[in-house]
C-alpha cells in the first residue's frame, strides 16, 4: 500500500558524511520507490557546529522533496564542559533537558512544521535518538512516528529527555539485535513493535585485487584496516596488538594496511602502511585484495565495512568486547573475535595460516551479505516498518 | 504525583486522597505534591518538605510559578486554529503550577518506586513528570472533552505511561478516540464511594426548610454548569405553581441569585452532605464538562435519583447505564422533569433505587482497590 512517508534527520544530502545520515538517505531513497516520501531536516552539513550550509526550503535530492529548516542554535560554545557537568556533576532535570538543546541542531522551525503538518502523513519516521528533532519531535506525534534510534551504550542515553522516548513510538528500526537488546535492558519497552532494520547495499561494483597490489606494490599477506584511523575508533589498541603479534617469534609475514583519514599518529614499522583516504574503487579491490578484514572499534551501530568485505569472500577479525560488531560475526559466520592481544595474535595467525578455514569464514559471511543484506531485504524490513507504524 | 493534596477542595483531589488512603493498607505509599491549596492561583500556602496527612507521607514541593497573570491570553492563543507549538508550551507554563523541585525529586527518586500513580493528565506537574518514568506510570486523566485535551503537548502523557485507570467507560472510549492510544493498557477502575447513613429530618430542623428540595453540590461557578442551572430554576420556578428549595452546597465563585427559593450554605461537613441527599428529592448535576461525578455515585449511593444535561457526555451516558437518573434538553423539560419527580415519588424511589444497585456493583472499594493492584501487578511484570 503506497503510503505518505516523512523522514526526519538532522542532516541531509549528498555531501553529508555519517552513518545514520547515509542511512536514513539509503532508507530515503528506497522507500520512494514505493511511497511517497518528503524529508525534513536542518540546514547544516556539519555534526559538530550545525552551521547553516544549505538554503532554508524546500529542494529535491535525488527527487524526493527535502524541507529544510533553519538551526536557531548550534553546538552551545561551552557544551563541552555542560557535558562533564550534566554527566558527572550534581544537577537538575533542566540540565538535562538543557542538554540536548546545547548539543544542537536547535531547529524550533523544524518542530513547528512537524506540530503543523505531522499530521498530513501515515508515517514520520526519525533518525537518531540523540538530537533534539528526534527527542522533541516524536513525542509531538507518538500515534504515527517510527523511530530508527541508532543508539549505543553512552551516558547521554540516560537523561532525562530520552527515558519516554523509546516508550512513544509505534514501531522502532533497530539496526541490530544487540541495539534492540540494550535499549530493552535500559528503558524495559518490549512493547513497542520493532523491526531488525539492518541495511542494503548495492552488489558490489567492478574491482581488481591485483590491480590493487600492483598500484601500491604490495606483496604477501595483507590485513586491512578501513576506516577513520583514531584512538575513537581503537587504532591504538590495534597497533599495540599488531606490534605484540608481528614480534613475537616465528609470527607469520604480514602487512597491515591503513585505508581511511589518519587523526592520530602511526606507527613507523615496515609491516604498518597508511593509504590516507582511497577511492570506492580502490576500496573495493583492497578488501579483495586482503587475507583478512580487522576492526577493533569498541562502539559501532552497525559494521557496514564488514559487510563490505563479506561481499568480496574476506573473513573478518573484530574486537569481542564490541556487542553489535561480534554479534554480526556470530550471525553471519563470516570471521573471528578475540578480546586479549594473545588472542588477536591466534586468531589472526589462524586466519593467514589456516587458508581453507579464512575460506570457508569469508565464503559464509559472503553467503549471508546476498540473503541478508540486499537492497530487497532491505526494502522488505522498510516496508515493515513502516507497516507497524502507518496510522489507521 | 498530584497537584494538591490533603484538605483542599476539587474532585479530583478528594479522588486521589480517598484512594490514597484505601490503598495504604496494602502498599507502601507515599505522596508527592506542590504546597499549594488553590487550583487558580497555585500561591504557596503549606509548608515544603515532609509531612503526614491520614498518616501518609506527604512530600511538598514549593512552586516556582503559578498561575501567570496573562493565563488567560495564553489559553485563548493555545485553543484558537493554526496556534503553534510555542503557544502550547506558553499555555502549559502559565497554567502552572511549575515545581521544578517536584519534578528533580521525580527524576531522583521516581525509579525508587515500583509504580508512580499520576492524577490528572492537564497539569504541569505530569506533563513534565510523567515522561522520567513512563516505564512504571500510571495515569489516573480524570480527563474530559474540552479544549485543552486537543493540545499535541498532551500526546505524550496518553501514549507514554505503562498503564491508564480511567473512570468511566466514556472517558476511556473519549481518549481513544482523540489519541488512538489502544496500546496503551486502560482499565476502567471507578471510584469506590464512602456512604454515610443521612437523616433527613435533622438536615431540614437546622436549617428551617420545608417543602420537596432539590440539591446542588459542589463548587459553584460557570465551568460547572451553574449560571444555566439557575436560569432554569428560576423560570421554572417563576411561572409554575409547584414549589421547591435550591440548596446549594460547596465553595461560592459566582454570584448566586438572591431568591427565597434559594439557598446556599457554603461547605459543610461530610456527615451534613448525607443528611442533605437523604432529605432531598433529587441531585441536580448541571455540568457538562466531567470525566466522573463522585457526588452523582454518592446520590445513587444514598438512593437518590439526579438530573442532569443531556449534553453531558459522561454523565448523561452514566445515569443511563444506571437507569437512575434523568436528563434536559432545555429548560421546559428541566422544569417537567422536577415537577414529575414531585408529583410521583414513585418514580424517584426507582431511580434511586437502580442508583443504589448500580453503585453497589460496580463503586465499592474493595472492587476499585483490587482493580488498581491488578494494573500494579501488570506493571511489576513489565518491568520484571
Amino acid at each position: 500500500m503506497r503510503r505518505r512517508v516523512l523522514v526526519v534527520v538532522q542532516r541531509y544530502g549528498e555531501e553529508v558524511v555519517g552513518g545514520s545520515e547515509q542511512h536514513a538517505r539509503l532508507a530515503a531513497r528506497r522507500l520512494a520507490e514505493r511511497h511517497d516520501v518528503e524529508v525534513a531536516t536542518t540546514t547544516a552539513l556539519d555534526y559538530w557546529t550545525w552551521a547553516p550550509h544549505f538554503a532554508v526550503g524546500t529542494t529535491a535530492v535525488d527527487g524526493i522533496p527535502v524541507h529544510r529548516f533553519a538551526v536557531a542554535s548550534g553546538r552551545a560554545p561551552d557544551f563541552k564542559a555542560f557535558e562533564r557537568h550534566v554527566l558527572f556533576e550534581p544537577h537538575d532535570a533542566a540540565d538535562e533537558d538543557a542538554w540536548t538543546t546545547k548539543q544542537g541542531p536547535h531547529a524550533p522551525e523544524l518542530l513547528e512544521f512537524l506540530h503543523r503538518e505531522g499530521g498530513g502523513y501515515d508515517a514520520l519516521l526519525f533518525w537518531t535518538y540523540i538530537y533534539e528533532p528526534v527527542a522533541r519531535g516524536v513525542p509531538l506525534a507518538p500515534e504515527r512516528s517510527g523511530l530508527v534510534s541508532t543508539a549505543h551504550d553512552e551516558l547521554p542515553l540516560r537523561l532525562a529527555p530520552y527515558r519516554s522516548l523509546f516508550h512513544l513510538p509505534r514501531a522502532i528500526g533497530y539496526l541490530t539485535p544487540e541495539e534492540r537488546a540494550l535499549v530493552h535492558r535500559e528503558f524495559r519497552n518490549e512493547e513497542v513493535p520493532d523491526v531488525i532494520l539492518g541495511t542494503g547495499l548495492e552488489p558490489p561494483r567492478a574491482h581488481d585485487a591485483a590491480e590493487f597490489r600492483r598500484a601500491r606494490g604490495l606483496a604477501g599477506p595483507l590485513v586491512l584496516y578501513l576506516g577513520q584511523v583514531s584512538e575513537g575508533k581503537a587504532c591504538d589498541e590495534l597497533f599495540a596488538a599488531w606490534a605484540a603479534f608481528r614480534d613475537r617469534h616465528g609470527a607469520p609475514a604480514a602487512t597491515l594496511v591503513l585505508c581511511g583519514t589518519v587523526r592520530m599518529e602511526i606507527p613507523v614499522r615496515d609491516d604498518v602502511l597508511a593509504l590516507g583516504r582511497v577511492s570506492d574503487e580502490e576500496k573495493l579491490g583492497a578488501l579483495a585484495a586482503a587475507d583478512a578484514l580487522v576492526l577493533p572499534s569498541r562502539l559501532e551501530s552497525l559494521g557496514i565495512v564488514l559487510l563490505e568485505a563479506w561481499q568480496v569472500g574476506t573473513p573478518v577479525l573484530v574486537a569481542a568486547v564490541n556487542p553489535v560488531t561480534a554479534g554480526q560475526v556470530r550471525r553471519a559466520g563470516g570471521g573471528l573475535a578475540y578480546g586479549t592481544p594473545d588472542e588477536f595474535a591466534a586468531r589472526l595467525t589462524a586466519l593467514l595460516t589456516d587458508r581453507e578455514t579464512a575460506r570457508q569464514l569469508g565464503a559464509r559471511g559472503r553467503a549471508w551479505v546476498e540473503r541478508e543484506c540486499t537492497l530487497g531485504a532491505f526494502d522488505r524490513r522498510l516496508d515493515e516498518l513502516v507497516d507497524l507504524v502507518a496510522f489507521h | 504525583m498530584v497537584q494538591r493534596y490533603g484538605d483542599v477542595a476539587g474532585g479530583a483531589e478528594a479522588h486521589a486522597r480517598a484512594l490514597v488512603n484505601h490503598l495504604a493498607p496494602h502498599l507502601a505509599i507515599e505522596v508527592a505534591t506542590t504546597t499549594a491549596r488553590d487550583y487558580w492561583t497555585w500561591e504557596n500556602a503549606y509548608t515544603a518538605g515532609l509531612t503526614w496527612v491520614d498518616g501518609v507521607p506527604v512530600r511538598r514541593f514549593p512552586i516556582e510559578r503559578g498561575r501567570a497573570r496573562d493565563f488567560r491570553l495564553r489559553e485563548h492563543r493555545a485553543f484558537a486554529a493554526g496556534h503553534s507549538l510555542a503557544d502550547e508550551l506558553a499555555f502549559v507554563d502559565a497554567q502552572g503550577p511549575v515545581a521544578p523541585d517536584l519534578r528533580d525529586h521525580l527524576l531522583a527518586h521516581g525509579r525508587d518506586f515500583d509504580h508512580v500513580l499520576f492524577f490528572t493528565y492537564i497539569y504541569w506537574p505530569t506533563l513534565t513528570g510523567l515522561p522520567l518514568v513512563p516505564e512504571r506510570a500510571v495515569l489516573v486523566p480524570t480527563a474530559h472533552d474540552e479544549p485543552a485535551i486537543g493540545l499535541g503537548v498532551y500526546r505524550p502523557v496518553f501514549h507514554a505511561p505503562r498503564a491508564i485507570a480511567y473512570n468511566t467507560e466514556e472517558e476511556r472510549r473519549m481518549v481513544h478516540r482523540r489519541f488512538n492510544n489502544e496500546r496503551v493498557p486502560g482499565e476502567i477502575v471507578g471510584v469506590g464511594v464512602d456512604a454515610l447513613a443521612g437523616e433527613a429530618m435533622r438536615f431540614r430542623q437546622r436549617h428551617a426548610l420545608a417543602g420537596p428540595l432539590f440539591l446542588y453540590v459542589g463548587r459553584i461557578v460557570e465551568s460547572k454548569g451553574c449560571r444555566e442551572l439557575f436560569e432554569r430554576w428560576a423560570r421554572w420556578q417563576d411561572g409554575s405553581p409547584q414549589k421547591a428549595t435550591l440548596v446549594l452546597i460547596g465553595h461560592r465563585e459566582m454570584t448566586i441569585p438572591e431568591r427565597p427559593d434559594i439557598v446556599h450554605l457554603g461547605t459543610v461537613a461530610e456527615q451534613e452532605k448525607w443528611d442533605a441527599l437523604a432529605a432531598c428529592t433529587a441531585l441536580l448535576v448541571p455540568s457538562v464538562l466531567e470525566s466522573l461525578s463522585l457526588v452523582t455515585l454518592e446520590a445513587w449511593a444514598a438512593s437518590r435519583p439526579i438530573v442532569c444535561d443531556a449534553s453531558s457526555p459522561v454523565v448523561a451516558s452514566m445515569a443511563r447505564r444506571a437507569g437512575a437518573g434523568l436528563a434536559h434538553r432545555d429548560a421546559a423539560e428541566f422544569a417537567a422533569i422536577c415537577e414529575l419527580l414531585m408529583e410521583r415519588r414513585e418514580i424517584g424511589e426507582g431511580l434511586g433505587r437502580a442508583g443504589a444497585a448500580f453503585v453497589a456493583r460496580t463503586c465499592t472499594w474493595p472492587s476499585v482497590v483490587e482493580k488498581y493492584l491488578d494494573l500494579f501487578a501488570e506493571v511489576r511484570a513489565r518491568n520484571a
